[in-house]
């Protein structure tokens, strides 16, 4: 079985009187892009000191790469790439001396890897410029390329596009990718839900030192979507699942009295990797009786000259369709699956009976859906 | 391999337990392999516009003020005489510059790196805390030693006129540069409590300068008297007599014991006692940062201890006296180290406990580990058997020399006296620990403790308005102030025989009183640390558990269907 890159284990901790971290549990994969999210004091940034050995967990267990972050915490260093928000830099050196300092201080073996590295980061053309000349983003690419001098299995960036331009961003975003194309697992926390969409494969939601909902964006989608269909179809109100935010939270138990840990915190916690409820299907049946899994489900919103309940018949039952919900002002929601060519069909086909297309809209980017869904937005 | 020296790895020999070839390869490591931290710093440093104008400013002031006051006073005075004053002007200026300038350097190294936000990047590189305060002291190092070489030809000035040999020039560099080493690792010591360099930097200075005047006038002029009593060619009063006392001063045991031992004691205790606070300032709060103190601590005590003995040999007739100077010493000492240890943990953390396991650590290693109980175990332990030792020592002088019995008296009283004191002042401090989150609150009540015990007697005889009359009340009031065996060294061999009696009646109830208490202190203490680390192991088990019965389970669905299918 392989050893996931990060695990988190019924992690609490407090700053005084305040819980800020409240049995947190979560795993990443080796060679994931996980996206932390939560709002600003959820414990985004106290989760992240506790992975990279900065601060020391006052209960519960976190592993990075299967090694203890608080029994071990040199060897898990040598397996990390940590880049703070907002780190600062030794300003009266240049950008390749800065790099030639850490090379050192990380014993690199070699020391063509800082060529490597400048080239991986594109920071060829600024090696001899002095770091207090640098930009933000130059900065922010400096301090990426400084934490894969030693070759880290596992990075992990906190806001690494805060206050960046657009263009850095995207740079940002790139070199991202390429890194997991090179094997890295990548742990990222941001505020920029469309940055992360981007580039995740797997998202975990913290809110008030709560682990909301963890897992990849697709399946998290899914089990919402199937928990809305479970209450359009009028269940019992008892046979209702809960709202997301309730129903994916772990279980929580009363905050620990004094620090330490508190083994009744862990009384019915869920298994490690179980933190979804039992869900009710994993595939959708269609009109036809075909089973459809709910990964390849997607929605597209319609805007109709007139009642959109006239052209409900016009599309129910078609293929790909796998329900037509009407709405007020024209507006029609459809959820299908099929690629673009879909929406293309379904235009076309509107247009030829006859009915006035206004307008076509993708649904609402999935991770800011899932991230209004299963938060409830009170002040932290 | 140093990446910023660009040298290549160098071929390791296999390792070897011999001294010599671990000398060896530590000078290569240090040819081929620099700290980095230092390498960097210097670089940072080498590209600071200001340093060399405030060095260039520094060394005109000096050179100015070591003209004017050679051109005033050569006028009246001959030579010889006005190079000795040069000399000793100078040297007491370079004295202000190294001890002020070096460790406020020094304080803003450390600190910078958390205020400026490298800290945590420099930490996840994974150099040991040792290296980079070895890079930090190294780099403060380098720039007070700039300034000293600056201020070298300034320092020859005295050759013009006379008065002074080269040696004492040299030895007195020599000892400016000790001196140097010690601001740097007192600097660095408070540097890495702190978070902001500004802080640090102003701590540091309010805790220098005047230790650093204290310093001056008591080991430079005062001591000057003492030396001159001992070597006569040593003139009385002038500040920087110890440079000139190596040429002057004739050679033997004293030269030995006073001019060559007793300053690298000076230096060595203090010093490696700041190493060893920067590498526990620097070292999260779960890893060990006893062990190393503790070691010091273990060193340091008889050290200190054996280092006031040598003056029974020479102090004949009043070794009661040197005995009281060595025992209050070693109170102080003991007060510092209790102080020191009140910020101990109660236990050891898990991290300490799981690596104690994994090399088989044995039992002197985990004594020496942290706790709170194994602290003041040791720190009355050791320090009072320093005490037994002086005040033993002190006794067989006084036998051996047919010494009055008042002598005696007055050693075993006040060495008792102090003994029964110091056993409170680490009980009590580990009693406060024991009952506190943190080092900080037992740290505060220890000296607001120290401070009621000493001055709360009197003020209480103050109030009753029996302060002056010194009376046999007034002794019954004083006794519990660890002042008091003081008063009792004259009441023994001036009083009359009843107040004597009085006196030494008092002062054996108070000291068994402080005693007894210590003792009750530390007991206390003991059962409470026992019940505190007994309960967290207990979680920590109990966590242990859970977490593998709840991989067990989740294990189990995996491990069923492939059962199965080998039952197939």
């Amino acid at each position: 079985m392989t050893v996931p890159a990060i695990r988190v284990r019924h992690l609490w901790h407090r700053f005084g009187n305040v819980d800020v971290l409240r049995d947190v549990s979560f795993e990443v994969g080796q060679g994931e892009i996980f996206g932390f999210i939560g709002p600003n004091g959820a414990g985004k940034t106290t989760t992240i000191r506790i992975m990279t050995t900065l601060l020391d967990p006052m209960a519960g267990r976190v592993e990075i790469d299967g090694i203890d972050v608080a029994i071990d915490p040199d060897r898990v260093r040598k397996i990390i790439g940590y880049m703070p928000d907002h780190a600062g830099v030794y300003e009266r050196i240049t950008v390749r001396e800065y790099l030639e300092f850490f090379a050192d201080a990380y014993a690199v073996p070699t020391v063509g890897i800082v060529d490597a590295v400048i080239e991986l980061t594109d920071l060829g053309n600024l090696q001899d410029r002095l770091v207090v000349a640098l930009s933000k983003g130059m900065k922010q690419r400096l301090g990426l390329a400084r934490i894969l001098l030693h070759d880290p299995k596992v990075l992990i960036l906190d806001e690494p596009a805060s206050d960046l331009d657009p263009r850095a961003r995207i740079e940002i975003r790139d070199l991202l990718l390429e890194l997991r194309e090179l094997g890295k697992t990548i742990f990222l926390s941001s505020h920029i839900l469309t940055e992360l969409s981007d580039v995740c494969t797997s998202i975990g939601i913290l809110e008030r030192g709560q682990l909301v909902v963890a897992g990849p964006i697709g399946e998290i989608a899914e089990r919402l979507e199937a928990q809305r269909r479970a209450q359009a179809v009028g269940l019992a109100e008892g046979d209702v699942p809960p709202p997301p935010s309730q129903s994916f939270a772990p279980p929580v138990a009363a905050p620990l009295e004094t620090p330490g840990p508190d083994p009744a915190a862990f009384a019915g916690a869920a298994p490690t990797g179980a933190y979804f409820p039992a869900q009710p299907a994993d595939v959708m049946t269609t009109a036809g009786g075909a089973d459809i899994p709910l990964a390849a489900r997607k929605r597209l919103k319609l805007r109709v000259l007139g009642d959109s309940r006239g052209v409900v018949p016009l599309l129910a039952g078609g293929t790909g369709v796998l329900g037509v919900e009407p709405g007020p002002g024209g507006l029609l929601g459809v959820a299908y699956t099929g690629d673009d060519r879909f929406v293309a069909d379904v235009v076309r086909h509107l247009v030829a009976s006859g009915v006035g297309v206004v307008g076509v809209e993708a649904e609402r980017n999935e991770l800011e859906r899932i991230f209004l869904e299963v938060t409830r937005g009170d002040l932290q | 391999m140093s990446v910023q020296t660009g040298r290549d790895a160098i071929a390791m020999p296999p390792p070897s337990s011999r001294r010599i070839d671990r000398a060896r390869v530590n000078i290569s490591r240090l040819r081929n392999d620099p700290n980095p931290v230092w390498m960097r710093e210097l670089k940072q440093a080498a590209r600071l516009t200001r340093t060399p104008v405030i060095l260039a400013v520094i060394t005109g002031v000096i050179a100015l003020l070591m003209c004017s006051v050679g051109g005033v006073a050569s006028v009246a005075t001959e030579p010889a005489k006005v190079g000795t004053a040069l000399y000793h002007v100078f040297f007491s200026l370079a004295f202000a510059v190294v001890t002020w300038v070096a460790p406020a350097v020094a304080a803003s190294t450390i600190a910078s790196e958390r205020s400026g936000r490298t800290w945590e990047a420099l930490l996840l590189t994974g150099l040991s805390p040792a290296t980079v305060a070895r890079g930090k002291f190294l780099a403060a190092l380098t720039y007070i030693s700039l300034y000293i070489v600056m201020l070298v030809p300034v320092g020859s000035l005295p050759f013009l006129f006379g008065g002074v040999t080269a040696t004492d020039v040299i030895a007195a560099f020599a000892l400016l540069f000790l001196l140097g080493v010690l601001s740097v690792a007192f600097g660095l010591s408070i540097s890495s409590q702190f978070a902001s360099s500004a802080v640090a930097i102003v701590v540091t200075l309010l805790v220098a300068v005047p230790t650093s005047l204290l310093a001056y006038l008591a080991g430079g002029v005062g001591l000057s008297f003492a030396a001159h009593e001992l070597w006569p060619q040593v003139s009385a009063g002038p500040p920087v007599w110890l440079p000139m006392a190596y040429s002057r001063a004739d050679f033997g045991v004293e030269y030995l014991t006073f001019l060559v031992a007793a300053p690298l004691v000076c230096v060595a205790i203090p010093g490696w006692f700041l190493y060893e606070i920067t590498l526990a300032n620097m070292a999260g709060v779960s890893d060990d940062r006893s062990t190393r103190l503790r070691r010091w601590f273990a060193v340091s005590t008889p050290l200190l201890a054996l280092s006031t003995l040598p003056p029974l040999a020479f102090d004949v007739g009043r070794e009661w006296r040197t005995l009281v100077i060595g025992v209050t010493l070693m109170a102080l000492f003991a007060v510092f180290s209790a102080f020191v240890f009140a910020g101990e943990p109660l236990g050891p953390s898990r991290r300490v406990r799981v690596h104690w396991e994994r090399r088989g650590a044995g039992r002197v290693e985990r004594f020496l580990g942290p706790g709170v109980m194994r602290a003041a175990t040791l720190g009355s332990v050791l320090t009072l058997g320093a005490m037994a030792l002086q005040g033993g020592a002190a006794l067989l002088a006084i036998a051996l020399r047919g010494g009055a019995a008042d002598d005696a008296t007055r050693v075993v009283a006040f060495t008792g006296y102090a003994m029964a004191f110091t056993l409170f002042v680490f009980g009590f401090a580990a009693w406060m620990r024991a009952r506190s989150q943190s080092g900080g609150v037992p740290r505060v009540l220890l000296i607001g403790a120290l401070f009621l015990a000493a001055a709360g007697p009197f003020l209480a005889m103050a109030i009753a308005g029996i302060l002056s009359d010194g009376g046999d009340i007034a002794l019954l009031i004083a006794s519990p102030s660890p002042i008091y065996p003081f008063v009792l060294l004259d009441t023994i061999a001036g009083g009359d025989p009843e107040t004597r009696q009085l006196a030494l009646m008092a002062g054996a109830v108070a000291a068994a009183g402080w005693g007894f208490l210590g003792a009750g202190l530390l007991t206390g203490a003991a059962t409470r640390t026992r019940r505190v680390v007994r309960e967290h192991a207990a979680s920590i088990a109990k966590v242990e558990t859970m977490l593998a019965a709840e991989e067990a389970a989740a294990d189990a669905p995996a491990a069923a269907p492939a059962e199965a299918s080998s039952h197939e």
